[in-house]
């Protein structure tokens, strides 16, 4: 199989993050159904590799693995990558003018004007604390929800959960030299820019297990201070390889001549 | 004189399969031959073969991670395909779609799922007459299911 193959790996974040464990919070699916895939949709999903050999004995094909991280529950991936940042810009400068407003109209302190700080201080949201662990692109953000709203501090459950981040791939397959992991960079911003593909040997038949190390955070308020903390759960998932040869489709045997009818066409037919 | 030649057609699955057609556009045939092929890039690719050489095709979904496989190539002529050779770009009519459709089904059950273990090689005969195009039946299964099976008449091979 020529053809690249697409494994999406879907996280019920926040329920991960409850049970602080992916077992029953993660779905696979693999595009590979046709070729033997099995167990689609469920944390439990073999994928079939079809490797193929030459007559001779070499490999003829490998297979090229890419993994795709979604998240449940979460801003959806194809919205633009500031978005976030635009939402919160938005919130100071409705903050800004709500100031300049009641600024102009009071000129007097008053319990009117106080009430009135405390609304526009819970509209403008909060900013999540950059710590030395936490910097990044989510560090020094404004907590969104699943609608682009910024949450405040008391809110926080409706927050979207960044992305699920797959930091490593390894195990049986990889140990066993089945296929060779690393990651890439993409200009695909649906998958961030970072996306994790293997290329698989095929010459080895046979079933193998692989563990995806996977991230996620965790929204935490410590001391009135919000920050995101990562959270490092692991899962896992095989592959079934198997493997045939090639065969030529027009003989099903070795190369012969084109099944070219004698007779020439529009004329002697 | 090169030994072999090698046509790609170039699938647009997500787009011949929305249309059902493997024209405007969801087709794309290109050829590396060394004589001068006509219709490059499009579904009417003639391609310019010496008898002796190798013909080999492939075929490749421009999403690169869509199934699309060669599912037969056949050089029969047609019912009523005989003269299409002049008529310019050429397709199944409905008709023959649907029969096309229906053998592809008995063949599907057996083997339908191993097509990406062929390998559409041959060696061009010597009783081809220089100057007229073969035309030959492109049939292309892209995924399963009772639509997923395509033809085009269009393209040929043509002996120098």
């Amino acid at each position: 199989m020529p053809q690249q193959l697409a494994i999406i790996v879907l996280v019920d974040v926040s329920n991960a993050l409850a049970s602080s464990t992916l077992e029953g919070n993660t779905y696979l699916f693999d595009n590979m159904k046709l070729h033997g895939s099995v167990n689609q949709g469920t944390g439990e999903l073999v994928t079939a590799i079809n490797g193929s050999y030459w007559r001779d004995g070499s490999q003829a094909s490998e297979q090229v693995l890419n993994w795709l991280p979604y998240s449940l529950g979460s801003i959806p991936p194809t919205v633009p990558r500031g978005y976030e940042v635009e939402r919160a810009r938005q919130t100071d400068e409705d903050a800004l003018a709500e100031l300049q407003e009641l600024a102009a109209k009071s000129t007097v302190p008053s319990a009117d004007a106080e009430a009135e700080l405390n609304r526009i201080r819970r509209n403008v949201g909060t900013r999540v604390k950059t710590t030395r662990r936490t910097r990044g692109r989510m560090s020094g953000q404004k907590i969104v929800d699943v609608m682009g709203q910024v949450v405040t501090e008391d809110a926080t459950a409706a927050a979207s959960y960044p992305a699920p981040v797959i930091t490593d791939i390894y195990g049986e397959a990889v140990d066993s030299k089945i296929m060779y992991p690393a990651e890439y960079g993409s200009p695909d911003m649906v998958t961030d820019g970072w996306y994790w593909s293997a290329t698989v040997d095929t010459s080895r038949p046979g079933t193998y297990s692989y563990m995806m190390r996977i991230q996620l955070h965790k929204l935490v308020q410590t001391n009135g201070e919000l920050r995101w903390d990562p959270v490092n759960l692991t899962c896992a998932s095989a592959l079934k390889i198997t493997s045939e040869p090639r065969r030529n489709a027009f003989t099903k045997a070795g190369v012969g001549q084109l099944p070219i009818p004698a007779t020439r066409p529009g004329r002697d037919a | 004189m090169k030994t072999q030649v090698n046509i790609i057609a170039v699938v647009d699955v997500i787009g011949a399969l929305s249309v059902r057609t493997l024209l405007d556009g969801n087709l794309c045939m290109v050829d590396d031959s060394a004589f001068d092929s006509t219709h490059q890039g499009t579904a009417d690719l003639v391609t310019v073969v010496k008898p002796g050489q190798v013909v080999s095709w492939t075929a490749l979904a421009v999403d690169l991670q869509t199934p699309v496989e060669i599912k037969n190539i056949s050089f029969e002529p047609a019912n009523g395909h005989n003269g299409a050779a002049a008529s310019g770009p050429a397709m199944s009519p409905p008709g023959s779609a649907a029969a096309s459709k229906g053998e592809a089904h008995g063949q599907e059950e057996s083997e339908g799922d191993k097509l990406d273990l062929d390998v559409w090689t041959g060696v061009v005969p010597h009783w081809m007459t220089p100057g007229v195009p073969y035309q030959y039946r492109l049939e292309l299964q892209m995924y399963e299911g009772s639509n997923s099976v395509m033809s085009i008449d269009s393209p040929a091979l043509m002996c120098q």
